[in-house]
């Protein structure tokens, strides 16, 4: 090669006394050096310390270069280990299937829900935005709409996991999940109001007196509440028990023991508690989940009433519809709107009076009084143990599900290759993954209610409970992996384990199906999958933070390292 | 050349060229792994590279009735990936180096080899490899080339679409460079005299 000009010479300018530069040091290092300079070059190192120091220096160097490059210091990605482009071609249509059958079923449910959407939202039950609902208006407070939410957001997930993937060769995957999170985020907070929130938190007494106002919603945590004076906002209370006898305008969210409303409320009440008894007024409506729900003769609300209860009773006035899932009900009052009521007996007292028509499902016809004044007739439908398993469209509704969740599946597999592959591997070993399934799937909602109920830990809560519910829809994705890789032997790339997932995840449903209807047995199945799916995923997040001894494990073989003989120096000792 | 870390199998290619499925099954699990870490240590981040190597075969794949069989199998494959791996980061104009052939630049110093000898010896291979990544795109190619991939300085020029006159100093500046990554703007990495 004709090497860059002026390499000084040993014969330049500065005679044998000066030293060799580096360009000149590596090239003949690198034996690219005529056969007259490299000679040169020799001679001179003969008798120059710092220049054979150089060179040999330089041959370290490349030495290092060339072992550090070398090292297996991570393994092959499982979505290389092998060549995809076959299986993606043979499985492409089974996919597109697959793809189909859950876009159908979300379409569907979508349509179906959105009749039920209305027919809430026209009972008070709207929403605002994804966000409110999911953190302060969601699954937990404020209806039945989360329902829908959850497929929105379900549906969004699996738009966005395709968007990651298919853009992810144009961005870096940390770039494309926060640009995604960051939309996601966007998206969610948008129609979010913003207002003045106070929080208050006693282990002992709260009280707002009669001369009080909050001028925004307010958190209380504490034993008992007492609340006499006057919110503008909501009330959030978690507590042993609460005495609202003042006047709030928003709604009231209450999880305690038992709760008493003798005030006024201009919104919803929404409550999980003991007991709740109305003697004041509810301007909209009341969803409760309690034992003993109670409105009082002097109470009344302007809405509807959706109870889960063992005892519901109506002495006072409701202006619209009731719905009582509940052992027992009885209505001594008024109900404006209809009855819908679900349970094992119904009494009507003769004081009663209802203006739409009512529906009783239950064992026994409802004890309806002489005096009662009834729009019509009640209209009974014995309750028919019967099996839904002998219907057509629960299957439909079944496969179309499995597509969903394998779909679902899918994207997370894509998104989270190595950790779905960790987390099937620990589902692999079964007794480990049972145990930890077991204390986490009850531990995590305990920890989350906790966490919720010190105030301040709401949004860890909530988002705790969020990955919770993840985990759940995730855990039998999980487990369907782990018996198509027992059946069809392990996979060593991300495709190959979502066929196996699938065809796992299908062959569970198929088993699990007809143990479903048998109460004991089915129970117990669907919690040992979801503890054993929960308690994989567990143990690959234990693992992934347990800090890393070795990353040699390479799935294709390599020969041992050998160093490039390029690396030598003629006339100098190797090192 | 000859190749660290792969062995010839110029069988499994022949066949693989006459449409063998299961040879190029055999020619992706010899060498999918070496191209990737090849990959690995010449593109900014892991994904890259694993989409670089998904490519780099697919690319062989319709590539594979081109190689000249006379020839090391090993050795094209690394000009495949280097063209592809090079192509990716013009294409994203990755800190696209200052360099220019202008040979005023050629470095002449003479550094104080004791001090490069005590560099090279505190520092790890993983130190090294840290540092790589914090190379210019056309540095970091050209010891990946070199070193990685044992390319001649004629390939090396080939594939940077430089002179082969200048390919020693592509890599001695980027031996500069990698020396100041190591241990920050020293006179080392400067090339100070002794």
């Amino acid at each position: 090669m004709s090497e860059p000009a002026n390499p000084l010479s040993p014969e330049g300018p500065g005679g044998t006394m000066d030293h060799l530069d580096e360009m000149t040091c590596l090239l003949y290092a690198e034996r690219q050096l005529d056969r007259a300079r490299a000679q040169a070059v020799s001679a001179h190192t003969q008798d120059c310390a710092a220049c054979r120091t150089l060179l040999r220096a330089l041959d370290r160097e490349s030495r290092l270069l060339t072992r550090a490059m070398l090292e297996e210091d991570e393994p092959l990605p499982s979505r290389l280990a092998e060549f995809q482009e076959r299986a993606r071609k043979s499985f492409g249509w089974i996919w597109g299937v697959v793809f189909g059958l859950a876009a159908t079923g979300v379409y569907s449910l979508y349509t179906q829900v959105e009749l039920w959407q209305k027919r809430l939202a026209d009972a008070g039950f709207g929403g605002t935005s994804l966000l409110s609902l999911l953190v302060f208006q969601g699954a937990f407070w404020k209806g039945w709409q989360s329902v829908t939410t959850l497929l929105e957001v379900l549906a969004m997930l699996t738009v966005a996991g395709f968007g990651v993937v298919i853009f992810r060769r144009r961005l870096r995957r940390g770039s494309a999940l926060a640009l995604v999170l960051a939309g996601l985020c966007a998206a969610l907070a948008l129609p979010v109001t913003s207002g003045a929130t106070e929080f208050h938190k006693t282990q002992g007494a709260y009280e707002l007196s009669k001369d009080e106002t909050v001028k925004g919603d307010i958190f209380v945590t504490c034993g008992r509440g007492r609340i006499d004076g006057t919110i503008e906002g909501d009330l959030f209370f978690f507590g042993q028990s609460v005495e609202i006898s003042g006047h709030i305008k928003g709604d009231a969210i209450i999880f305690a023991g038992s709760t008493r409303i003798n005030g006024q409320i201009d919104g919803n009440i929404r409550s999980f508690t003991n007991n709740l008894t109305i003697t004041g007024s509810v301007g909209k409506n009341v969803l409760t989940f309690n034992e003993v729900v109670n409105l009082d003769s002097a109470g009344k609300v302007g809405g509807s009433m959706t109870a889960f209860a063992e005892s519901v009773g109506v002495d006072g006035h409701l202006g619209r519809d009731l719905v009582a899932f509940a052992d027992q009900t009885i209505i001594s009052g008024t109900v404006d709107g209809e009855i819908r009521a679900k349970g094992r007996t119904m009494s009507i007292s003769s004081s009663a009076q209802v203006g739409g028509p009512i529906h009783y499902e239950g064992d026994n016809p409802a004890n309806v009084a002489s005096g009662a004044k009834l729009a019509s007739a009640v209209q009974f439908t014995k309750a028919e143990h019967k099996s839904r398993y002998t219907e057509g469209h629960y299957y439909v509704w079944r496969v179309i599900w499995t597509a969903a969740f394998v779909l679902f599946g899918m994207v997370l597999f894509l998104l989270l290759p190595k950790f779905s592959e960790e987390a099937v591997r620990a589902g692999e070993r079964v007794g480990a993954p049972l145990g930890l399934g077991l204390l986490v799937f009850p531990a995590v909602p305990i920890a989350c209610v906790i966490a919720c109920i010190t105030v301040v830990g709401i949004p860890l809560g909530l988002l705790t409970l969020g990955l919770w519910i993840l985990g759940v829809f995730t855990a039998e994705i999980v487990v369907g992996a782990v018996v198509g890789n027992w059946i069809f032997g392990r996979s060593a790339d991300t495709w190959g384990l979502i066929g196996r997932m699938a065809a796992g995840f299908v062959i569970v449903r198929i088993v699990y199906t007809p143990l479903e209807h048998v109460h004991v047995i089915g129970g117990l199945v669907a919690l040992g999958i979801f503890m054993w799916g929960m308690g994989a995923i567990s143990l690959a997040l234990y693992n992934r933070f347990q800090p890393k001894v070795s990353a040699s494990a390479l799935a294709g073989s390599m020969p041992p390292v050998s160093l490039p003989p390029h690396t030598t120096i003629g006339g100098i000792q190797p090192i | 050349m000859s190749v660290p870390g792969m062995t010839e199998t110029t069988e499994a290619v022949a066949r693989a060229r006459a449409g063998d499925a299961d040879a190029w099954g055999e020619l992706y699990r010899d060498f999918a792994p070496a191209i990737f870490r090849f990959c690995r240590r010449a593109l900014p981040t892991r994904e890259d590279a694993e989409d670089a190597t998904m490519e780099i075969f697919m690319k062989l794949r319709d590539k594979l009735s081109q190689y000249d069989e006379t020839r090391s199998f090993s050795a094209w494959l690394y000009r495949v990936a280097a063209n592809h791996c090079w192509d990716i980061l013009r294409r994203r104009k990755i800190r696209q180096d200052k360099e220019t052939e202008d040979v005023d630049d050629v470095p002449l110093e003479h550094p104080d080899p004791n001090q490069l000898d005590r560099l090279i010896e505190q520092k790890t291979s993983e130190e090294v490899r840290h540092a790589l990544q914090k190379l210019g795109a056309r540095a970091r190619m050209a010891l990946v080339l070199r070193y990685y991939s044992d390319m001649s300085y004629d390939e090396i020029a080939d594939a940077l679409g430089v002179r082969r006159a200048f390919v020693g100093v592509v890599l001695l500046r980027a031996r500069h460079e990698l020396r100041q990554a190591l241990e920050g703007k020293s006179a080392l990495a400067a090339g100070g005299t002794s």
